[in-house]
């Protein structure tokens, strides 16, 4: 008959210790998590009060985090120094009386009569302690077999490492988030300084006052039309901010001259794409091709642009957009050897353009992203608001409609 | 998800609680919380029916024994019926059925109840 009882007490265990697996491994919230494995715990030994404690060192306090067949044990807390710890047997569990001469329970004697605490199991992760069970009186016999005590001993582990992997995934997450924080930070201090850079490129040419933003802005509309991904969306905005970071070394008086420019002078201006590289090369950008970016935002699709008459697969997405953003901004804003052109007519110019100067894809997604600007269809405008608005948003539609329809014919 | 649900009915003084399903999980405890209530407001005569009870596991063990517990608090009377063999044994192993009385079926615990003051 014994045989029979302790076979049935076998596979009892065994079947709990497997209910206590899959809870701890489910996909509960940790809370949850923990007091079930605090009932699989009291339902393994019919318990009918428990209490679960997690271990704050810095406060050297065991914190309760949940509780079982208890009444006004909220808030209740057990002090302990980190030198009673070490009186413990790991994971096993402890009659109350072989540890009430121990000053832990001295200093904690009314909380263990709040708890009805019949049995303590101090809880350890391989050798650091994290927290602890404290067992009230059984239904059953009062004290436990050495058998018992064995399978206390598993459970207890499994509580332990439970608890250990929380701590360490908060303090994960809690890096995670510093870290994330220090990331935003550093994201726009250098956000700013490269906006700094710009400004300071564009008040050297006189006509060309926020040039480097409006060119980063259309070249955003563009490559999110194109569903880019954010990052490389960053990257384009930012090369559009520092694509004539080269004119910097270029004299003052050639970049604002008002007439023609010599052979020499042009030549001299033609530098900058080639400049802004070697300067941008040099830094370890988080985004990828910008420096190649600007190094070719004045080549054409027909290869004769420069600096290296690039053309076709040679020419990349980003290259084409910078080119088309940087000479749309140059038409639609008064330079020092001509008037702007209207949006009328900077758009025909576009046009007229296409698959010499502007790759056509491209170009006819400026187009679509400029009639949806104008149709009122996106959540931010990033063109219209740049140019005069001495234009019928009517006739600019009508426009737009006519050559996106030329162009997907 | 939670296969738990069980469903009250009272006689005069006696309440008779059904569980249903898989008693498994935290969701058990509105059992625990039910006998609670009863026996605040004075009710101490309770008859749990487990003929629609699948699955009892460690979880719900933990439940009963906590039912149990407050049985003794209140000296109330508890009254387990229809119980499958398999329950009967791990409800005999815990030592949960030291402190309730087992019925065949819920008439016999009704009578019994009928004569308890």
């Amino acid at each position: 008959m014994k045989r029979k009882w302790d076979l049935k007490r076998l596979i009892f265990n065994i079947s709990s210790l497997v209910d206590l697996g899959q809870e701890v491994t489910s996909s509960k919230g940790f809370n949850e998590k923990m007091k079930t494995t605090l009932y699989v715990v009291t339902g393994m030994f019919s318990v009918p009060k428990a209490a679960l404690f997690v271990y704050d060192s810095n406060h050297h306090r065991l914190e309760l985090l949940t509780y079982k067949g208890l009444r006004e044990i909220d808030g209740i807390s057990l002090y302990i120094k980190a030198r009673h710890t070490k009186t413990f047997n790991k994971n096993e569990p402890h009659n109350i009386d072989e540890i009430r001469n121990n000053s832990f329970y001295e200093h904690n004697n009314n909380a263990f009569k709040k708890l009805r605490t019949k049995t303590f199991i101090p809880l350890f992760a391989k050798d650091e302690f994290v927290g602890a069970i404290t067992l009230g009186k059984r239904l059953v016999r009062a004290s436990y077999l050495q058998s018992e005590k064995d399978v206390l001993k598993v459970v207890a582990n499994q509580m332990a490492i439970t608890l250990h992997n929380s701590s360490l995934f908060k303090k994960l997450t809690a890096k995670v988030s510093e870290n994330k924080g220090l990331y935003e930070n550093m994201r726009h201090i250098y956000h700013d300084t490269i906006q700094a850079f710009a400004a300071a490129i564009d008040a050297k040419d006189a006509y060309t006052k926020n040039h480097s933003y409006r060119v980063a802005r259309y070249a955003v509309a563009i490559a999110e039309e194109l569903e880019w991904k954010e990052k490389d969306v960053e990257g384009i905005y930012v090369a559009g901010l520092l694509h004539d970071i080269g004119k910097i070394i270029i004299d003052s008086k050639v970049l604002n001259k008002s007439e023609g420019l010599s052979l020499t002078e042009m030549s001299e201006i033609k530098r900058h794409p080639h400049i802004s590289y070697d300067i941008l090369s040099k830094i370890r950008f988080p985004w990828k091709d910008v420096a190649h970016f600007v190094r070719h935002h004045h080549e054409r699709v027909d290869g004769k642009g420069y600096p290296d008459s690039l053309t076709g697969t040679d020419l990349s997405e980003g290259m084409k957009i910078l080119a088309l953003a940087d000479a749309f901004d140059a038409m639609t804003t008064d330079r020092p050897y001509r008037k702007k052109l209207s949006l009328t007519e900077a758009l025909h110019e576009v046009k007229k353009c296409l698959g010499t100067q502007f790759d056509s894809r491209i170009s006819n997604v400026f187009f679509r992203v400029l009639q949806k600007e104008s149709k009122g269809e996106t959540k931010e405008a990033q063109i219209l608001p740049h140019l005069d608005k001495d234009f019928d948003p009517a006739i600019i539609i009508t426009l737009l409609e006519g050559i996106i329809a030329e162009l997907s014919a | 998800m939670n296969n738990f649900s069980m469903s009250v009915k009272s006689a005069n003084d006696i309440i008779v609680i059904m569980p249903n399903g898989y008693v498994n999980d935290l969701g058990a405890e509105k059992l625990e919380r039910a006998c609670e209530q009863f026996f605040d407001k004075g009710l101490k005569k309770i008859v749990i029916n487990f003929s629609d009870v699948q699955f009892i596991n460690s979880i719900g063990a933990s439940v009963f024994t906590s039912v149990v517990q407050k049985t003794l608090e209140y000296s109330s009377v508890l009254c387990f019926t229809n119980m499958k063999k398999i329950h009967r044994d791990v409800f005999d192993m815990l030592g949960i059925t030291k402190h309730v009385r087992v019925f065949k079926d819920e008439r016999d615990a009704l009578n019994f109840l009928k004569d308890t003051e």
